[in-house]
């Protein structure tokens, strides 16, 4: 497998930017040339995936377009019907498969999401926020310049900052964004537990078809995509997804059922998503964070659950283990390798410590992207089948804890042992702890495909 | 013996379906338009019926080739396919289904070639015999219990899982106490009515997303 072609491919796909602060920008076209047109301009903002080499840039562009957004530039209809089924209907038209139902159905989202007027995304990533406003400032002049589009809504998301560093750890504590997928070709900074597990116990990046579009995925095959190929190469799907978070709810629940755990507050709230606050897997450190772990980055994603059948370490409903089993459904890993996602994303709204006083109405959660080649096979399966479902990690009917559609009924059980420090726990009258509050599919295509947008050069025969 | 996995039988039964073109609509589309309509859960047909632990029925309209190169094949007639996993012996499930759900039966193969009705027990035990075919491999969907000890199973798990819920943290001497009376109480209840203990799930689950 030679390398890819960093330079084809935007770099949010390519890699993570750990850039502390984004900007996310809903577009409407009114007019096919016009938007065109922006879409040229654009071109020479946006991030591609050429490595940085340590000269980190000020800031980002990348951009992605929904179904209905290539409609309105007018890719002949050849192309548009040879898009995947779930990209052409929407995130809102999936519901049902996703279980974006009760208080995350669409009549609860914001408008923006309500109004199925959305045809772009554009994602901007700062270092500083003046860097992004500068940025923003420039994509905006784009927009007016050229009149290419109708801003409808923006978003901005920031990691929090804990003196003057920016940090990784989402509102409800965790330290989060510890293992995306390794990718054949993808040149990055890997590490053992990212990738596919090998029957040797070793880990090796999954095919390059299960990103991007135009390679070989885990199945040997080209995944789906829309004709012509050059569109499609090098280009993926990403999933969108606003999730309110409902701080006081978490920390209510946490604290309550908290007394009557003997293992502690600290590690229950482990024992949820299967790591520690800090990070530390739970299932290597089973009875207290250890800093040296979480921050070791051969051993923090590298760890199986082979030896925990019965998930006295590590619930058999933690979040961790239902979203990546890892080890769990034998056959060496091939039913997990196909359900891999890449996730991008960033928290917004104000951080608030622990016991100051906080209120679920605030504005406050985490923006969610998922990147993958397959939106059906990929994002929705683990949606689907792992998180609102629980039986390929036997757990019958019970959701993901943390971000299953509870409705105030779910139910969580800890496994436990016969130690003092360890014991069972039965978690009931789950209420829902995240709340969708919109989103959609988008295409985010090669830099070939964005040109080829831009000039009205899509051409299907 | 083919068609049993330890006491559970795994019967099929392919019915030909009344080829009549005076008929409108025709039998198959009667056949599609009354099991459209049959309720699932409780007021299952074959959950009023003793004995199934799940039931599928499809009508068949043709076989179509898929492979390359195509060609044209056809059955020499539509059928309706009747398959269920049940309990025991073939003659006393089928007898539970004619005293049960007789109007329901005669609903549906009213519309097969030479269904003689269910009112006359032993003609309807044969005429299900022979459209029987041997299944020999089957979906094993259900463990080597009856659907009661199945049915009793799931209530027991469903309320000690509620028992420990609410329990946690007591102290032994009330734990015991209740969990005495609790056991009691369980022994006591009637068993749950089949199709009643699936809960109502609002996302679509398994198969295709497509």
């Amino acid at each position: 497998m030679s390398k890819l072609n960093e330079t084809d491919i935007q770099g949010f796909v390519l890699r993570g930017y750990n850039l502390p602060v984004a900007r996310y920008l809903f577009l409407y076209f009114e007019s096919a040339a016009r938007a065109r047109s922006l879409i040229g301009r654009l071109l020479s903002h946006v991030t591609t995936g050429q490595r940085w080499d340590g000269a980190k840039p000020q800031s980002t562009v990348n951009i992605a377009f929904t179904h209905r957004g290539l409609e309105r530039l007018q890719l002949p209809d050849a192309t548009l019907l040879t898009f995947p089924v779930e990209f052409q209907q929407g995130m809102k038209h999936r519901a049902e498969i996703l279980g974006d139902c009760g208080v995350n159905s669409a009549e609860h989202w914001d408008k923006v999401w309500c109004e199925d007027r959305v045809h772009a995304w554009v994602g901007i990533n700062g270092l500083t926020p003046e860097a992004l406003d500068a940025r923003s400032s420039a994509v905006l002049s784009a927009i007016e310049e050229t009149d290419g589009a109708v801003v409808l809504d923006s978003q901005d998301a920031a990691a929090e900052v804990v003196q003057g560093r920016p940090t990784t750890r989402e509102h409800f504590g965790y330290t989060d964004g510890f293992g995306n997928p390794d990718y054949l070709g993808v040149v990055r900074s890997s590490q053992p537990g990212q990738g596919k597990l090998q029957p040797d116990g070793t880990w090796v990046p999954l095919a390059t078809g299960e990103l991007l579009l135009g390679y070989a995925d885990e199945a040997g095959e080209l995944p789906i995509a829309p004709v012509p190929h050059l569109l499609a190469s090098n280009g993926t799907f990403m999933v969108y997804r606003k999730l309110h978070q409902n701080l006081a709810t978490f920390r209510d629940y946490l604290e309550k059922q908290a007394g009557t755990y003997a293992g502690g507050k600290e590690k229950l709230a482990a024992k949820f998503i299967g790591r520690w606050r800090d990070g530390t897997p739970i299932e290597l450190s089973p009875d207290n964070p250890d800093p040296v772990i979480a921050q070791d980055p051969n051993r923090n994603t590298n760890y199986t659950f082979g030896a925990d059948a019965q998930g006295t370490r590590c619930p058999m409903g933690a979040h961790v283990r239902r979203v990546h089993p890892r080890d769990a459904f034998g056959f060496n890993g091939r039913l997990i390798n196909r359900r891999r996602i890449t996730r991008r994303g960033l928290p917004y709204g104000r951080f608030v410590p622990e016991g100051e006083s906080v209120s679920d109405a605030e504005e406050r959660g985490v923006i969610f992207m998922a990147l993958n080649a397959s939106l059906s096979r990929q994002f929705e399966f683990v949606q689907q089948q792992w998180i609102q479902y629980g039986n390929d990690a036997r757990l019958g009917n019970d959701k993901d804890m943390l971000i299953g559609n509870h409705g105030g009924h779910g139910r969580f059980v800890v496994q436990g042992d016969e130690s003092r420090t360890n014991p069972p726990l039965v978690c009931s009258n789950l209420p829902d702890f995240v709340e969708l509050r919109g989103g959609e599919y988008f295409f985010l295509p090669s830099i070939t495909a964005l040109g080829m947008i831009a000039m009205g050069l899509v051409d299907p025969r | 013996m083919p068609n049993k996995s330890g006491s559970v039988y795994g019967l099929t039964i392919l019915s030909p379906i009344i080829d009549d073109e005076g008929a409108t609509p025709s039998h198959d589309l009667q056949i599609r338009n009354y099991l459209a309509r049959l309720p699932t859960r409780e007021d299952s047909p074959f959950a009023l019926a003793p004995g199934t632990h799940l039931a599928r029925l499809v009508v068949m309209d043709d076989v179509i080739y898929v492979g390359m190169p195509a060609c044209e094949e056809h059955l020499k007639s539509k059928y309706l396919v009747f398959e269920s996993n049940c309990d025991g012996d073939l003659d006393g499930y089928l007898r539970g289904l004619a005293d049960s759900i007789p109007e329901h039966l005669d609903a549906i193969w009213k519309h097969c070639v030479g269904y003689p009705g269910a009112a006359n027990r032993q003609a309807f035990i044969d005429y299900m015999k022979a459209c029987q075919l041997d299944t020999t491999f089957y979906f094993a969907a259900v463990n080597d219990k009856s659907v009661s000890e199945t049915l009793r199973a799931l209530q027991t798990q469903t309320a000690v899982a509620e028992f420990i819920a609410t329990h946690q943290g007591a102290d032994a001497a009330t734990l015991r106490q209740e969990f005495i009376q609790f056991v009691a109480q369980l022994k006591s209840l009637p068993p749950p009515r089949p199709g009643s203990m699936g809960p109502h799930r609002d996302i679509k689950t398994g198969g295709r997303n497509e």
